[in-house]
């Protein structure tokens, strides 16, 4: 398995070496007419780690990556890899895999033509193109037509094309939001297992939260054409650096509160939270606090109060949206622990205060 | 938006050969020899024939719209909706009246309907006259091979979008509680407008440009085309040109006027509905009475290609009283292949038209890559370019090309190609241009980008991109393209009668004076080749299509 490793492959995956950046993005502005899709962006992935641009749709993460692609031209800004500059380079010259959307497989060419197109020149096409689709788990797939091929099966396909040159870096452009659910989580696996093999730089752009958390060593949350947030997973979903990132990365309540002192916040002019916040908070400020579903929880005096709006069932749990003056919360608890129309009183362990921005 | 060397290049180039000689010939009818001067435009308004053969145009193709929408719209829903044995070949031959190039259905209908026609004859014979029960010539005859031949675009255009229509909006309305008919009315024609609007404006350009019928049937009866060539040739230059002008001007009001009413394009195409499914007729005798029916019009229809061929086996002079020809023979089909004088025309015909199309295709494939592919900064001009020659008929095409290629003044881009090789050619593409970038420019827009991204990705060139990927997906775009141009300038009777020279003409002429003489079996075999080598090239293009 190691002659399809290439240059790439540097330590094990999920521990990512760091010793310095191998993609570099460098303030990185894109302008289409007045909007900015890109504005002053910067991000460093290291050697063998794969980043997940994660955003709502607008937020600039497919120009993100149309620009490390070199099918967009930034206005200012440049893409470095390994302290070579790419910025001027045209898309072919630069070596990095893609793998679109809808694939782009070329509907006139076979399986094996579609991954051996990459590969004019070589002298080992035949071999390098039959190590690529055992690595996607479609070994003897050649001569199929790609109308033949399922969703998942023309996702390995792009995969494997993409892979194929021994490209530098990996793009990845939704790659599996074409694929209806039950198939999403098992190509999702498969991707993961195919990307760790060979242990190559990775860019992915999702809008699926879940996607960038199981694929991502890293994510970065864009809002947009800005950059709010980048960490690990964990990093990102437990010390959220907006509440934008708060909000969109996982579940979450929102309550109005006001700082009593750094790390505690008066919630709806009743308890007192323990909070974090990026920045230091000052007391008396007005705060948006951010509570998370699985930290809420009911309790019989001293919360929050309420009243159920609704209830949503988890298998035995259960997430109850729960209306307070402060605004909405959300409870997950066991699936009998109140009924719509209660009553109820909220606490909870744990939560994040961001200062209120005023309304433009 | 890119700058771009090459859509400045292909900008001029359509200017040139599109805009320029349109605008030469406004010049040419406002300016006599003391300079400029409305004494030719005085002239013509001033005769009330003039005014008349405009009139005539003009109705002429209202009157084409509504003939050719009554009879196509309704066979459209006939063979799109109903399920009855033959559907399928009945709905292919419906459509064979397309592979009549203009001239060839006029002289078939002449040995069909005309005075000494087969049906008048058995007419004839049946009732005791002594004489044809009628005559084909006028108005009436126009209309009949105008309907005959410009119902093929309602039909097609209309069940290509009753295919596409989305039944769930059919469904939608159903259980919104409205009737069939208030379906029909209020959401299927509706939704099938852009294509019946688009087939109407097809034949009120194809009408308002028709030469053909008014030329062989016309008699009396003058339209401007005929007007036209027939000043053209008597040398009244100036004359011609003001009526150039008007035919042109008609047509620009016409094409606007109806460009407005077309609305939206594409609200008819399904995202992921299911089309219609035709209903059966159960009851026996409504099945087998809409067989006949539809049999007995396929009969119809197909009476001039059966006419054509029949002619085509009559030995000359053979045929004078008899309701059918007494005598058949395929001499005229070996006199055609074998002697070189009787091959020329079908020799210069097909290389004419093999270079027109070739050179038409190149430059719609230029046009695609420039407007589609990198949206250069006059993506939208050149778009435009591309469909003025559709906006003009082909009279004013032809003679605007021969005005100015008949001067020789290489400083302002005019060179002498009339009465060369190469100035046929030339103008079977240039009317061809509207066709062949239409269908090239809109498989480029089906394309997807991506697929030219990904091959670029994986490091392909320029070069390897365009031959690996984007020329065999667009492939049918060209194929259809390629098909409909190389059939257009084939068939091609108005553009060649004004810029044919004796060693250049092409199979249109020859049938012309070949009717003349009168040889009508060489006529017909002419036509009879022309009409098969056309469905060839249909049956090719439309192959690819699919």
């Amino acid at each position: 398995m190691d002659d399809l490793l290439g240059q790439a492959r540097a330590g094990a995956r999920g521990a990512p070496v760091t010793d310095g950046a191998f993609l570099e993005l460098r303030r990185l502005t894109k302008r289409f007419g007045d909007h900015a899709a890109v504005r002053d962006l910067s991000l460093s992935v290291p050697r063998g780690s794969l980043l997940a641009l994660l955003g709502p749709s607008g937020s600039g993460k497919t120009t993100t990556l149309r620009l490390l692609a070199g099918f967009e031209v930034p206005d200012s800004g440049s893409v470095v890899v390994e302290g070579q500059d790419m910025t001027g380079l045209p898309p072919a010259a630069r070596r990095f895999g893609m793998v679109f959307q809808h694939y782009a497989l070329f509907p006139h060419l076979n399986v094996f033509e579609n991954v051996a197109f990459g590969l004019s020149g070589r002298g080992d096409v035949a071999d390098r193109v039959r190590t690529m689709l055992e690595l996607v788990d479609l070994p003897g797939f050649g001569s199929r037509t790609v109308d033949q091929l399922s969703g998942g099966q023309q996702q390995r396909v792009a995969l494997a094309r993409a892979l194929a040159p021994e490209p530098r870096l990996l793009l990845l452009d939704e790659p599996l939001s074409n694929l209806d659910p039950a198939l999403r989580d098992r190509t999702r696996r498969e991707l993961r297992s195919a990307l760790r093999k060979v242990g190559i730089t990775s860019v992915l752009v999702t809008h699926d939260q879940d996607e960038a958390f199981a694929l991502g060593d890293l994510v970065a949350v864009l809002r947009d054409g800005e950059l709010h947030q980048v960490g690990t997973p964990p990093d990102v979903y437990e010390r959220p650096a907006t509440e934008f990132v708060a909000t969109f990365v996982g579940r979450a309540g929102v309550l109005r509160g006001e700082v009593v002192e750094d790390g505690r916040v008066r919630v709806a002019g009743g308890p007192v939270w323990t909070v974090t916040s990026p920045t230091p908070l000052e007391p008396g400020q007005a705060v948006q606090v951010i509570v998370r579903p699985e930290v809420a929880r009911f309790t019989d005096s001293g919360g929050v109060a309420g009243r159920v709006r609704a209830r949503t069932y988890l298998g035995g749990r259960a997430v109850f949206e729960v209306e307070t003056e402060a605004g909405v919360l959300e409870v997950e608890a066991a699936a009998r622990a109140a009924d719509v129309g209660d009553n109820v009183q909220v606490s909870a362990e744990h939560a994040h205060a961001f200062p209120r921005q005023e309304p433009k | 938006m890119k700058r771009s060397r090459g859509g400045l290049l292909l900008t001029l180039v359509l200017i040139w050969l599109v805009v320029y000689p349109l605008a030469l010939v406004f010049v040419a009818s406002v300016r006599g020899e003391a300079g400029w001067t409305l004494e030719h435009v005085r002239a013509f308004v001033t005769q009330p024939q003039e005014w008349n053969a405009l009139w005539g145009s003009l109705w002429i193709s209202l009157a084409s719209v509504v003939l050719a929408g009554v009879i196509g719209v309704p066979l459209a829903f006939v063979f799109e909706r109903l399920e009855f044995p033959g559907r399928r070949l009945l709905g292919a031959l419906v459509a064979l009246p397309v592979v009549m190039p203009p001239l060839v259905g006029v002289i078939a209908f002449l040995f069909l309907y005309g005075e000494s026609g087969i049906v008048p004859r058995v007419i004839g014979v049946v009732l005791g006259l002594d004489r044809s029960p009628w005559r084909l010539h006028g108005a009436g005859a126009i209309l009949l091979v105008h309907a005959y031949s410009m119902y093929v675009y309602f039909y097609l255009f209309s069940r290509a979008g009753l295919a596409r229509l989305d039944e769930s909006m059919v469904e939608a309305a159903a259980s919104l509680g409205a009737s069939r008919w208030k379906t029909l009315r209020r959401v299927t024609v509706p939704l099938l407008r852009p294509q019946i609007a688009a087939a109407a404006l097809l034949t009120f350009m194809t009408s308002l440009g028709s030469f053909s019928a008014p030329y062989i049937f016309g008699g009396g009866f003058r339209v401007m085309t005929t007007q036209i060539v027939n000043t053209k040739l008597l040398e009244h230059e100036e004359l011609a040109m003001v009526q150039t002008v008007s035919l042109a001007v008609v047509a620009f009001i016409g094409l606007w006027l109806l460009q407005r009413t077309r609305g939206t394009r594409s609200v008819a195409v399904m995202s992921k509905g299911q089309p219609p499914k035709a209903q059966v007729i159960r009851r026996p005798l409504a099945r087998w009475t809409a067989a006949g029916l539809g049999w007995a019009l396929a009969a119809v229809l197909l009476l001039p290609h059966a006419t054509l061929i029949l002619v085509s086996l009559v030995p000359l002079g053979s045929w004078t009283t008899q309701i059918f020809p007494p005598a058949y023979t395929v001499g005229n089909y070996v006199a055609l292949l074998s002697e070189p004088e009787r091959l020329r025309p079908l020799v210069n015909s097909l290389w004419m038209a093999a270079v027109a199309t070739a050179g038409v295709i190149l430059l719609s494939l230029w046009a695609g890559r420039l407007v589609v592919q990198r949206k250069v900064r006059l993506a939208k001009t050149i778009e435009l370019l591309t469909n003025v020659p559709w906006a003009v008929p082909g009279t004013v095409l032809a003679i605007a090309l021969a005005t100015m290629f008949s001067v020789h003044a290489p400083a302002v881009g005019r060179v002498i190609l009339v009465g060369t090789v190469v100035i046929l050619p030339l103008a079977y593409l240039v009317r061809n241009v509207p066709i062949a970038a239409g269908s090239v420019l809109a498989g480029f827009r089906q394309l997807d980008p991506s697929l030219d991204e990904a091959a670029v990705s994986l490091g392909a060139g320029r070069v390897r991109t365009l031959v690996r990927i984007t020329v065999p997906l667009l492939r049918p775009a060209i194929f259809a393209g390629a098909a409909l141009a190389f059939v257009t300038a084939l068939g091609d009777f108005v553009t060649s009668i004004l810029l044919y020279t004796f060693d250049t003409r092409p199979i249109s002429i020859e049938i012309l004076s070949l009717l003349r003489q009168p040889d009508i079996g060489s006529a017909a075999a002419y036509g009879v080749v022309l009409m098969l080598i056309s469905a060839g090239a249909m049956a090719i293009g439309i192959r690819f299509f699919r």
